[in-house]
């Protein structure tokens, strides 16, 4: 591949890498995995590349290979150096814009997100992202009601393991 | 306030604290290799492929072959043979096109469906195998009965000592034991090598369907 198609895409990948951060935020839960996630949506997405046509922005397409990547693709790599389990807190909240029980609600929640299965969490991160239903629904491959419906039931879910 | 606007107010207000690879660093991703299922997948199925046709060429060279050839018996080997590469090319192209196919910019549920058709591709080719397998036993079986002059000698003398059964007996269930014990041991390894590759992906397209009743 010529050495321009590689420039254009790191160079849209550096400036739209929190995408991919973020989806290894939800499906990742240490930091060596993280990288290992990181790196083969990376490379999801270079192989992809060649196919991609402008129809649709970059970031709107990287969401989609990345989510499928997660989902589907990535298979864990035995190649891990050392596993610091790091809680997705990790990424430091601003504290100051809390008080203590906003703060240790919002933990709560991190972590119930990570309990939830890989489609509800492809849900919750499509919302987090401000996407629409129609935008969530075709990213997935279900029907726009179903979407709505997974989407309340995920509400539930997420409340019943706030409040057991 | 809703929990998930809660969390989606902290989520927009963390976006400057990810980590910020540089442009050397992801340009280096880009050379390294995947590790995908689909990869995998890709990687099994040839070996698969490769794995039945080598069966099938050194059964071809086997000293009990070479006997086999001396019978009269080409009317039923030649088409068997015959069947065996036919279908082995039409699978063959079969799970290519599938290949192809998979696209990771689909939808989830689509990408899933194609990965799933192309593993199938391969699956009924095993399966085709396994029952051509038992087919050709069978037929060899009937040949060998029919024209194996040391089994007829010893059939005869069976026969004059009132131990036919017995003989035919101990011929069939040693043959079928061995074709169990190596149709187990496929079925075994195909289990394991596909339940561990196709778990998670396996669970979460059951999971889209559900959405679906």
């Amino acid at each position: 591949m010529s050495k321009d198609l590689e420039h254009s895409f790191v160079e849209q990948l550096e400036q739209h890498q929190n995408i991919i951060h973020k989806v290894c935020r939800l499906y990742t839960d240490n930091y060596d995995s993280h990288n290992d996630l990181f790196q083969e949506i990376t490379i999801q997405l270079w192989k992809a590349y060649p196919k991609f046509r402008g129809e649709a922005k970059f970031s709107t397409w990287m969401y989609r290979v990345g989510l499928n990547t997660a989902i589907t693709l990535y298979r864990k790599s035995k190649r891990k150096i050392q596993t610091q389990e790091f809680n997705s807190l990790e990424f430091k909240l601003t504290a100051e814009d809390y008080d203590d029980t906003e703060e240790q609600q919002l933990k709560l929640l991190y972590s119930a997100v990570h309990e939830l299965n890989d489609i509800e969490k492809a849900l919750v991160f499509l919302y987090l992202e401000d996407k629409d239903y129609r935008e969530i629904s075709e990213t997935l491959g279900i029907t726009e009601v179903n979407a709505r419906v997974k989407m309340n039931r995920v509400k539930t879910k997420l409340r019943q393991i706030l409040n057991p | 306030m809703d929990e998930l606007e809660l969390l989606k107010k902290d989520w927009k207000k963390q976006e400057q604290n990810y980590p910020k690879l540089s442009y050397a660093e992801i340009y280096k991703m880009i050379l390294k290799k995947s590790s995908s299922i689909v990869k995998w997948i890709f990687v099994i199925s040839l070996l698969e492929f490769v794995f039945w046709t080598l069966i099938s060429f050194g059964l071809k060279d086997t000293k009990a072959m070479k006997r086999f050839q001396e019978f009269d018996a080409d009317a039923i080997l030649i088409p068997l043979s015959v069947i065996g590469y036919v279908v082995l090319i039409y699978f063959f192209c079969l799970f290519y096109r599938n290949y192809k196919r998979i696209s990771v910019t689909d939808n989830a549920k689509k990408l899933m469906e194609n990965i799933i058709k192309t593993r199938r591709s391969v699956k009924y080719y095993v399966g085709f195998n396994l029952l051509y397998l038992i087919i050709s036993t069978v037929v060899f079986m009937c040949i060998e009965f029919n024209q194996d002059t040391i089994l007829i000698e010893r059939m005869q003398v069976a026969s004059a000592n009132g131990e036919l059964v017995k003989l035919y007996a101990s011929i069939i269930l040693t043959t079928l034991l061995l074709l169990a014990i190596v149709i187990g041991l496929l079925l075994l390894f195909y289990w394991l090598v596909y339940g561990i590759l196709l778990k998670k992906l396996n669970i979460n397209y059951k999971e889209l369907k559900k959405l679906e009743m």
